[in-house]
């Protein structure tokens, strides 16, 4: 984990010593020991430590063409013009001051060289980017009077990320930042305070949760503990209590003793509240607990009558149709819980069920018998 | 004898709340239907060529019960080739039946309608089979013949898919009589074959109405009595009262269903159904014929409905474009504004 998080504080950990043979053609420049110490750590920041350096196997320097197969220190770092370049080009061409760029011809510095993490310069470019403008462009939509307006100022945003990506009009892009720099000082810079406020109480809250969560373990530990402890001294008693023979029988010594204890637990949680914060806590939560009641649930209550009062099962029927089943030694057959009792009491229920139904045309009182009335041809 | 407060399990179900008639309301409804069939598709013959209605002579209720009791007959056959239990032939035709007192046979065909019953009655009951399966053993009939009525065989039947059955009341009334003591000893020879007599005839009974006016446990009872008349009896009494009031009912009951078994099981006249379906084919609803006239015409009037249709929401999204700024206007009305360009 340390080693990882290095190079996002500009440090590389360097297990080969100076006198290795890939360092010390760099230290023939005695000024400078290490590129790697002195450039600015920059790239894409990730404070979670999840994203690494990229680096793959088929890494090649463009300027010395060394690649990865035979140098295995090979570590290619980016430059602001985004090209990649070996750190022993970087040290041999940017030690003595600011020099071109030998693909683009741009000057550059040798702070100005970062660690690459996309596999796609053009990505790394563009996130670079987003974030120089968001830190910069940072209005809120509390700030406009108007919907629109918002969205016109989204769109300009967007505008002038998109011609710095592209290197559109970079001179003119540049311009248009400063001006807008230069008339919304006051506001970028509360809105970035306020971000920052949000972000620390955020974090604030996040470090309350997590002090409270382990003040809970804690507390609910020593209870536990507490609680053995009382049981352990309970069943000493006990036998302590056998041993010194007090009373007649062992029975009522031991019931004895535990009511005893019982009222002295009742006791000492009778005077335990109140003592600490978290012990209000718990009975708040205790007294929650005890208001919803747990009942099991029971998916279906309608309350049907089954014609219970009709038939009694019998354990066991003369009944050829279901023989297979119930010979069935390996229970294939009666896989997924089927059961022949339950099939011949739904058969008897079945046989009971509406056997006293008047038919409709023969009710005395002939209630709901026009059914006819609401047929309708569903395709006419 | 039900406890007053509780609703007993039966009264409960759909097939009797919503799928009980008394004979006479079971002739009226399929008189109506009939009634209104005849109605609109004397109009539409008349909208394609006036005065060409007068020579075709419609399918009477009667006519049409006859042409859905020859499909339903053909179900137990289908049945017994692949093998289906009893739970599927029972429902199937229960479907069938159910489907006939929602639409007439003059828009949709029992044939197709039958092989749709079936298979929807397969998934229902948990005896799933495969629509390729299922078609390829059938002649002449492909997926879209199954598929197409699906949706509408299910609407017919109001999704209600649970039926009770009377083979189920039969094998409990047979498990039941174990328990009675005046019952004779089971497991005879005799027994057995008076099982068989009265699975028959509950067999028989699906070709009636008699499901959609009485209980199965009635039916089954009474094809029991069909089979032997002193064990149904032994068992009535066990079960009733004696001289109460219901027992009485029940025994005229099953005197009905019993004349509707002996009416159900005996052979249709097939003659006179081929003459029925001949005239089937001239008095059908034109518009569910494919291309015909009148489908054509039918087409083209939902095809103008849905275009009107759309062009009345396009006016409507157009209006809003240009009434209001897309981009929206008032900060006060914005709720997320992560969700503008959706709009």
């Amino acid at each position: 984990m340390a080693n990882r998080m290095n190079w996002l504080q500009g440090k590389t950990v360097r297990k080969n010593t100076p006198t290795n043979a890939s360092h010390s053609r760099s230290s023939s420049t005695p000024q400078v020991h290490s590129t790697s110490s002195t450039i600015f750590g920059g790239g894409v920041k990730d404070p979670s430590g999840r994203i690494t350096e990229y680096s793959s196997e088929d890494d090649q320097c463009p300027v010395c063409k060394s690649d990865k197969y035979l140098e295995k220190k090979l570590r290619l770092l980016v430059s602001s013009c985004y090209h990649k370049m070996c750190e022993s080009c970087i040290d041999r061409l940017f030690t003595l001051g600011p020099a071109p760029c030998p693909i683009c011809n741009k000057v550059l510095r040798k702070l100005a060289f970062t660690p690459q993490t996309f596999e796609d310069l053009g990505v790394e470019k563009e996130i670079a980017i987003r974030r120089r403008i968001a830190k910069e462009f940072n209005k809120r939509v509390e700030d406009f009077t108007t919907l629109r307006e918002f969205n016109d100022y989204l769109e300009d945003v967007e505008d002038i990320t998109f011609n710095l990506i592209n290197d559109v009009d970079p001179v003119g892009t540049e311009t248009r930042i400063a001006a807008y720099r230069e008339a919304n000082a006051a506001l970028t810079l509360l809105n970035t305070q306020r971000e920052e406020a949000y972000i620390l109480s955020l974090r604030q809250a996040e470090d309350m949760q997590r002090k409270e969560k382990e003040a809970r373990a804690e507390e609910l530990r020593r209870e536990e503990e507490e609680e053995r402890e009382e049981k352990e001294s309970g069943k000493r008693e006990i036998i302590e209590r056998l041993e010194r023979a007090e009373g007649t029988d062992a029975v009522s010594v031991v019931r004895r003793t535990k009511r005893e204890r019982a009222e002295r637990e009742a006791s000492r949680k009778g005077v335990a509240p109140g003592g600490s914060a978290q012990a209000l806590l718990r009975a708040r939560l205790a007294a929650a607990a005890a208001t919803t009641k747990d009942t099991p649930h029971i998916p279906f209550q309608d309350d049907y009558y089954a014609y219970d009062d009709m038939f009694v099962l019998q354990p066991i029927y003369v009944d050829p149709t279901s023989e297979a089943v119930r010979k069935d030694r390996e229970g294939i057959m009666r896989a997924g819980g089927y059961r022949v009792e339950e099939a011949w009491e739904r058969a008897v229920r079945s046989a009971v069920a509406g056997l006293d139904l008047w038919p409709l045309d023969a009710i005395p009182h002939p209630l709901g018998v026009d059914q006819g009335g609401d047929i309708i041809m569903s395709a006419a | 004898m039900a406890a007053s407060s509780k609703t007993p399990l039966y009264e409960a179900s759909t097939q009797f709340k919503n799928w009980r008639y008394s004979p006479p309301s079971l002739a009226k409804v399929r008189a109506s239907l009939n009634a209104a069939a005849v109605a609109v598709i004397r109009n539409t013959f008349e909208a394609d060529e006036p005065g060409s209605s007068s020579a075709v002579s419609f399918l009477l209720p009667d006519e049409e019960l006859l042409l859905v009791r020859l499909y339903a007959s053909k179900i137990p056959q289908l049945c017994g080739f692949f093998r289906f239990p009893d739970e599927v032939e029972a429902t199937a035709i229960t479907y069938l039946k159910r489907f006939y007192l929602k639409n007439t046979v003059m828009d949709w065909h029992p044939k197709n309608v039958m092989l749709t019953a079936l298979f929807l009655a397969t998934k229902t009951t948990n005896n799933p089979i495969s629509l390729e399966a299922y078609t390829n053993n059938i002649p002449k009939t492909s997926p879209s013949d199954v598929l197409d009525l699906e949706f509408l065989v299910a609407q017919s039947l109001g999704f209600e898919f649970a039926v009770w059955h009377a083979h189920r009341a039969l094998w409990g009334i047979w498990l039941d009589l174990q328990a009675v003591p005046n019952a004779p000893p089971n497991g005879a020879a005799s027994q057995s074959e008076i099982y068989d007599t009265a699975l028959r005839h509950v067999r028989a009974s699906r070709l009636s109405d008699a499901e959609l006016i009485y209980t199965p446990s009635q039916i089954a009872l009474a094809s029991l009595s069909m089979a032997s008349p002193e064990l149904a009896t032994e068992w009535a009494a066990s079960k009733l009262p004696p001289a109460s009031p219901s027992l009485s009912t029940l025994q005229d009951t099953m005197a009905v269903i019993r004349g509707l078994i002996e009416v159900a099981a005996r052979p249709l006249d097939v003659e006179a159904v081929r003459g029925v379906d001949l005239r089937l084919k001239l008095c059908k609803n034109p518009e569910k014929v494919v291309g015909s006239k009148a489908y054509l015409a039918k087409k083209a009037e939902d095809e103008r409905k849905t275009e009107e249709k759309r062009n009345r929401k396009a006016v409507e999204v157009q209006k809003a474009m240009t009434a209001g700024d897309p981009f929206g206007d008032d900060l006060g009305r914005l709720v997320d504004y992560d969700d503008d360009d959706d709009d």
